[in-house]
């Protein structure tokens, strides 16, 4: 069919044609088809690549995240041990001070201090005495 | 030519470029393999720090708990002189010299020629009181900072300083109970290797390896420290008044030898050891030696009861002197007594009855008792520097050491020994190894000790027999000064001369002692007494006596003891 021809043609001659169109539209899409999987291929590529750097990157993120964190709280528990350290030595000094305000020398040297003296005697009663009594 | 030469420069250019390549590589090569250690340990050296972690000393209590020496950790104030500037850059040695002299009770002078002494990191003063370090810190001086230094310490003072001992500067225990368990006590340090940051804090995420340090292990003692504090007092007491020389006193449990005191003068503060001279760090209770003199008559009176040889109403004629070996040997001021019962060689504490007791059981017999009480030997206690006293071996008895030594003279004892003597009396019999940590205590728990019972010296007939002969001497004998009200007591007094270098005795310089024991039924306590030159003389024995009962009463209230008499 020469061009004129093609001109000059019905339309209905056309319409026959349609359902080529399908196969027309079919070829077109058969030629897309073979240069869309490609490019989906190639975003999907990119996509991966992107999405595993920046899966990557968190990653690093998180773990320098936890590290810090990690670290921060290891600077703190040192710290809150030196602060048990301090408190424990302190404790230490003062359970000395009271051995050292509880000992009989010094409640002797106090004693006499206030002006107190020794009991001249003790009076003691007798367990068997009492028990013989009730 | 251009050419030639832009050819000729790459070449150069090129060699250059390779040579330089080939010696890094090489430079490289040599740090990954033959210096990769020492840069290695360079790199490790600057991050990781190795620490011995020191154990922590274990604590000493009495019998009832109360802490005798701990160790806390005290600050020491060091000084970096280069530092000492203000804001501008001045040099503030002289102000900082001049603000902490009179809190550390120096002169400023001093602390600035210790600053201009060209060290650049000096300690100004090592374990300072809290309330020093508190105030020196206020001040906020630079150039001064304070590092942590263990510190031993002693609640009571002075009391109890020759039983317990001291650490020294090294941290090793010396004398007493320090120095005899030191090992335990000082447990076994540990080690830390952690990485550190720039300013010397620990890394968390770095490396860190750890032994852990086994702190020493607690010590319970048999020691009271009432009866101490009472045997002490007592003893600088009667040693001040009788301007001794010196004087000991041990209170022992007679029922297992536990030591309940033990006092030593002269003696010493154990927070300031350097002050204290040689002989005031001598226990005299068990590193000094005297002869016993007539406190051994005890000894002499139950051996020969135990043999047989006599009963406490066997008699003789007192003409004031016994000869033996040739030589007269005289009661004291050689009185005589006539007709004397063995009881009343006791109670007037007769020298000639005496010889006359060891007569009658002979030298071999009285050597073998005076061993067998525990006499010439150390006793075991558990304390460092104990010596064990002179009984000469049998083959090297005069005939006439028969009779000295019956009545004391001529042997050298402790009081630790003759307390351990008196001990077996008192308890039916047995000899007991005298102790004094009663208790161990660490992560695994207690650890008690058990009493040693080293031998059955006399029989129980003969140990009673001499309890009622002892009540007596103290009742109705020489030793009545030593009676208390309310409660039955036993004992003996003594008076010995003291021998000089050249083998002779001093003159006019005397010895004195009390041993004894109470109640005498059912004994809580045996105490002995020594004063070492009273100016009393022969009547030493009276303040000994003194003492006794002054500590017996403390120690009888304080037990709760009821009275067992009326």
């Amino acid at each position: 069919m020469t061009f004129a021809q093609a001109v000059r043609a019905p339309q209905a001659r056309r319409v026959p044609h349609r359902p080529h169109r399908q196969a027309v539209t079919h070829h077109r899409s058969a030629r897309g088809a073979t240069r869309a999987p490609r490019a989906s291929w190639e975003i999907r590529s990119f996509l991966l690549a992107s999405g595993v750097i920046v899966a990557g990157f968190l990653l690093v993120l998180l773990y320098l995240a936890q590290a810090t964190a990690v670290s921060a709280a290891g600077y703190e528990a040192q710290r809150l041990a030196a602060q048990r350290d301090e408190l424990r030595r302190q404790n230490a000094l003062l359970i000395i001070e009271t051995a050292r305000l509880d000992s009989p020398a010094r409640v002797e040297a106090e004693a006499q201090r206030l002006g107190l003296v020794r009991a001249a005697t003790i009076r003691v009663v007798a367990t068997e005495a009492v028990a013989a009594t009730r | 030519m251009t050419a030639t030469i832009s050819h000729m420069r790459l070449r150069v250019l090129f060699a250059l470029f390779t040579v330089v390549s080939l010696l890094l590589s090489a430079r490289l090569a040599y740090w990954q393999t033959v210096g990769r250690g020492d840069l290695l340990s360079r790199a490790t050296d600057q991050v990781h720090s190795d620490l011995v972690v020191a154990a922590q000393r274990g604590v000493i209590r009495d019998r009832t708990g109360a802490i005798l020496a701990t160790t806390v950790q005290l600050r020491s104030l060091y000084a970096i002189p280069a530092q000492m500037k203000d804001a501008q850059g001045n040099d503030t040695r002289s102000a900082v010299a001049a603000a902490i002299a009179p809190i550390l009770g120096e002169r400023p002078e001093v602390l600035r020629a210790a600053f201009d002494s060209g060290a650049e990191w000096l300690f100004v003063r090592r374990r300072l009181p809290e309330e020093t370090a508190a105030r020196i810190a206020a001040l906020g001086q630079s150039g001064l900072g304070f590092e942590m230094e263990p510190k031993r310490l002693y609640p009571s003072g002075a009391v109890g300083a020759q039983v317990l001992g001291f650490v020294n500067d090294d941290g090793l225990g010396q004398y007493g109970v320090e120095g005899r368990y030191d090992e335990v006590l000082a447990g076994t340090p540990g080690r830390l290797t952690v990485a550190r940051d720039p300013a010397n804090r620990e890394l968390a995420l770095g490396l860190r390896t750890a032994v852990p340090a086994k702190d020493g292990v607690d010590l319970w003692l048999t020691v009271d420290l009432a009866v101490q504090n009472a045997a002490e007092r007592e003893l600088a007491a009667v040693v001040e008044r009788e301007k001794a020389a010196g004087g000991a006193i041990v209170v022992l449990d007679p029922h297992d030898g536990a030591v309940l005191a033990m006092a030593s003068s002269p003696t010493y503060d154990p927070a300031s050891v350097g002050n204290a001279n040689a002989e005031a760090l001598r226990n005299r209770a068990i590193s000094w030696t005297y002869e016993p003199g007539s406190t051994l008559k005890a000894v002499t009176i139950a051996a020969a009861l135990d043999k047989g040889v006599v009963t406490p109403t066997t008699s003789y004629q007192d003409v004031g002197y016994a000869v033996i070996g040739g030589r007269p040997l005289c009661n004291a001021q050689c009185k005589v007594y006539g007709p004397t019962t063995v009881t009343q060689v006791l109670t007037r504490s007769q020298n000639a009855g005496a010889v006359f007791v060891a007569s009658k059981l002979g030298a071999a017999d009285l050597n073998a008792y005076l061993h067998a009480f525990g006499f010439g030997v150390r006793t075991g206690v558990d304390l460092a520097a104990e010596t064990g006293g002179i009984v000469r071996p049998l083959a090297e008895w005069y005939p006439v050491d028969l009779g000295t030594m019956s009545f004391g003279q001529g042997l050298s004892v402790t009081p630790l020994q003759l307390a351990s003597a008196y001990a077996a009396i008192a308890n039916g019999g047995t000899l007991y190894r005298p102790y004094v940590v009663a208790s161990r205590r660490d992560a695994d728990g207690e650890h008690r000790t058990a009493p040693v019972a080293v031998r059955r010296v006399i029989s129980e007939e003969t140990a009673a027999t001499m309890v009622t002969m002892l009540t007596t001497t103290v009742d109705n004998g020489i030793a009545n000064a030593a009676a208390l009200k309310g409660y039955s007591v036993a004992g003996k007094t003594g008076t010995a001369q003291i021998p000089s270098d050249d083998g002779r005795y001093i003159d006019d310089a005397y010895i004195s002692s009390f041993a004894g024991f109470v109640p005498a039924v059912d004994p809580r306590m045996v105490v002995v007494v020594v004063l070492e030159k009273p100016q009393s003389k022969l009547l030493g024995t009276v303040p000994a006596m003194n003492t006794f009962k002054a500590i017996a009463t403390d120690a009888l209230r304080y037990a709760r003891v009821q009275p067992d008499r009326p």
